[in-house]
């Protein structure tokens, strides 16, 4: 049983901050009404045991699957093939993909149906397929991550010239949807099973990552394009996610069950196929392997739904609450720390933040381990819902104040430090925009602007996104930067540069 | 001092579970080791419920050392107090013999072996590399020749003419090494049955060798 039980300790210690921390804040300086808070426990323990069942099937079925998608291309060696394929992956897993969907919706909300959902949908999810082509091609012709996100971000800055302050909220934010719970798993494990083929191990290290973040960077390009073209000028508020007033403690878990079950069922299935068809064509494996397979498919299917309905069901609205509560009170340094703690306790529950630790691990033969990777994309997100906290309070500072200044140090910083961490943090960027995020921390942001008259939902609501997909990067490179400094007072040669 | 150079270093392999394998080279450095280098493997699972849920993959650490005999005994001996090697799933910790060992300063090179006929050498390490997917068919050969199990290790690797290009990519084919420990009256039929189910003796197709272990804790009967 070691291996339940491990998985369960590991899933345990990093919920429990996050519930810790409620509590202490109801006891003190947010009283939350009590079918809230024994909602909010329930919903924990929903996500405790979802979050273990996910992760082992992760572990089973879709880090394998990824792995062995990326070999097989590889070892095809035939470039129309790679791209085609890469097309296709990267569409299906990008549409099928629950955050984008809730994005897409809004975004059709807010343009007066201008821009349809359907057609954010299908944009962004080209933009991440034909990304997601040339980040193999990245892998397999060697050419040097730093560079292509070097092109890639100019590109983006160009582009968001041009567009208006709402869209480039919005093209953030769809980055951070596009790379969700079960797409960050597959894609990680398409490059580190690309990479581990490679002869020189160094190599290898440095291409396992990355491809998240050109995957994501397309996503971002894609709307930003979007926008030059369609142009909507009128905008209109989101509306206000209402908090349900249903007042019994289990009412709620079971009304979302059909949405959740339809979701997870939706971000399983392209998977699904990708197994079925490559295993029809290429892998052939043996009963045992897909078995396996299988088996982790469900696990993951089961952990999913348990998992989501926890987050969607028991955290919401305590998150609402939280913001709008904290925003009332006097002194406003109160809502500013707390944003960092929750911040710097949700991340830890985020899901593919463990693949992403995990795979670092095992690429690295565990010499850059887990909790050295944790701090610091830890006190990146708190930074982060922080700091967008601070936008809501001060009504002059936008979103681009904090994304151009915070993505230029971020490119400045690549050439300082180890490129195996250029790959890692840029991923990490687009990890931490995980599901626990985008309820319980969006929620929270989203209650502390309803408490502002002044602040504008879709303004202010959006972009918290972009930013936990951007503070993130900065912090791990600068873990890189001390990894480089302490190596070399060591006198040790790395090599890695 | 006779003139038969009997091995005077030891390889010490511990195998533990994943996460524990800083701990047992820290330990290990207390009682005298110098040094040591740790890889991630997997191991096999025999529970039954595991096995339907298709959690048969276990992650484990190998640590390995290498130290003169005499520091070495009083190492393992140590460190199976600390860790309980004996009990189940607590891991297993095992010597081989080694001619020499160049590059680490801390040994003493007049260690010499005093009674080299006390450690009756019982147990044997069997060592197959394959190509990669074929480890666990090398357990289950192992399995039914009496084996109790095995730790899987990733590697690459290649022979003559196996490095190939794909790309703009260097490639060289992945393999799996596989560590079994066994009883040395049963070595020679777990040899034969890999060798036969996984046709070793064809080219490419792998190869296996055997050395003796001296000392052995918490390998199972």
């Amino acid at each position: 049983m070691n291996v339940i039980v491990s998985k369960f300790k590991e899933v345990l210690f990093s919920v429990l901050p996050i519930t810790v921390m409620v509590i202490i804040l109801n006891f003190t300086v947010v009283p939350i009404e009590q079918v809230l808070i024994i909602r909010f426990l329930i919903g924990s323990l929903f996500v405790v045991f979802g979050l273990t069942i996910f992760l082992i099937g992760v572990d089973i079925g879709i880090t394998p699957l990824g792995s062995l998608t990326g070999k097989s291309l590889a070892k095809t060696n035939k470039l129309w093939l790679v791209l085609i394929v890469g097309l296709i992956l990267g569409f299906f897993i990008s549409i099928a993909e629950p955050g984008l969907m809730v994005l897409a919706n809004q975004v059709n909300l807010v343009t007066f149906g201008q821009i349809s959902g359907i057609s954010i949908l299908v944009i962004v999810s080209v933009g991440l397929a034909i990304m997601l082509s040339l980040g193999f091609l990245r892998i397999f012709y060697n050419i040097p991550l730093y560079k292509v996100l070097i092109v890639l971000y100019l590109i983006i800055l160009a582009l968001s010239l041009f567009s208006s302050r709402e869209f480039l909220a919005i093209a953030f934010d769809a980055s951070g949807s596009t790379t969700g719970i079960l797409a960050v798993p597959f894609i990680l494990s398409l490059s580190v099973g690309i990479s581990m083929l490679k002869k020189d191990s160094n190599a290898s290290e440095k291409d396992s990552f990355g491809l998240v973040a050109i995957a994501s960077t397309g996503a971002i390009m894609s709307v930003l394009l979007l926008s030059m073209f369609s142009n909507p000028e009128e905008f209109q508020a989101i509306l206000n996610p209402k908090l349900s007033e249903v007042n019994s403690i289990i009412g709620p878990f079971i009304m979302i069950i059909p949405s959740y079950l339809k979701e997870s069922l939706m971000a399983i299935l392209p998977l699904i196929a990708i197994l079925l068809v490559l295993q029809k064509i290429y892998f052939k494996l043996k009963k045992r392997e897909i078995r396996k397979l299988i088996t982790g498919f469900v696990f993951a299917f089961i952990g999913l739904l348990l998992f989501l309905i926890g987050v969607n069901a028991g955290f919401m609205n305590v998150g609402t609450i939280l913001g709008n509560n904290l925003a009332l009170l006097d002194n406003k340094i109160y809502i500013i720390v707390i944003g960092f703690i929750l911040g710097f306790v949700t991340i830890l529950a985020e899901p593919a933040v463990y693949v992403l630790t995990h795979q670092i691990e095992d690429v690295t033969s565990g010499y850059v381990k887990k909790k050295v990777v944790l701090f610091p994309l830890a006190i990146g997100v708190g930074l982060a819902v922080a700091l967008s906290v601070i936008r809501i309070l001060v009504s002059e500072i936008e979103l681009w104040h904090y994304l151009l200044p915070g993505y230029i140090i971020s490119l400045i910083l690549m050439f300082f430090i180890p490129k195996l961490f250029v790959g890692i943090a840029f991923d990490a960027g687009g990890v931490a925009t995980g599901p626990v995020t985008a309820t319980f921390i969006l929620a929270f942001i989203q209650g502390a602007a309803q408490a502002f008259e002044d602040a504008d939902l879709l303004v202010d609501g959006f972009g918290m996104i972009a930013m936990v997909a951007m503070t993130p990067i900065i912090t791990l490179e600068l873990l890189g930067l001390v990894f480089a400094i302490k190596s070399k007072t060591k006198g040790v040669k790395k090599g890695n540069e | 001092m006779n003139n038969n150079k009997i091995p005077i270093f030891e390889l010490i392999y511990v195998i533990v579970n994943y996460g524990l394998g800083s701990k047992v080279l820290q330990k290990a450095k207390q009682y005298g080791i110098s040094g040591g280098t740790i890889f991630l493997a997997r191991g096999t699972v025999t529970n039954s419920l595991l096995n339907f849920l298709s959690l048969y993959d276990e992650k484990k650490e190998i640590v390995l050392m290498g130290i003169d005999s005499q520091t070495a005994n009083c190492a393992l001996v140590e460190l199976n107090k600390e860790f309980q090697f004996e009990k189940q799933n607590k891991g297993i910790a095992f010597t081989t013999s080694a001619c020499n060992i160049v590059g680490s300063k801390c040994f003493n090179s007049k260690a010499f072996k005093e009674d080299g006929g006390v450690n009756k050498q019982m147990y044997q390490i069997i060592i197959t590399i394959v190509n990669r997917g074929k480890a666990e068919e090398v357990i289950e050969a192992a399995k039914t020749a009496g084996s109790k199990g095995g730790t899987i290790i990733n590697a690459r690797g290649s022979g003559v003419n196996e490095t190939s290009k794909l790309f703009s990519m260097e490639i060289e084919p992945e393999k799996e090494t596989v560590l079994i420990v066994s009883k040395k009256d049963i070595t020679d039929s777990i040899v034969s049955s890999i060798r036969e189910k996984l046709e070793i003796d064809k080219p490419g197709n792998g190869i296996i060798f055997i050395q003796d272990i001296n000392k052995a804790y918490g390998v199972y009967e």
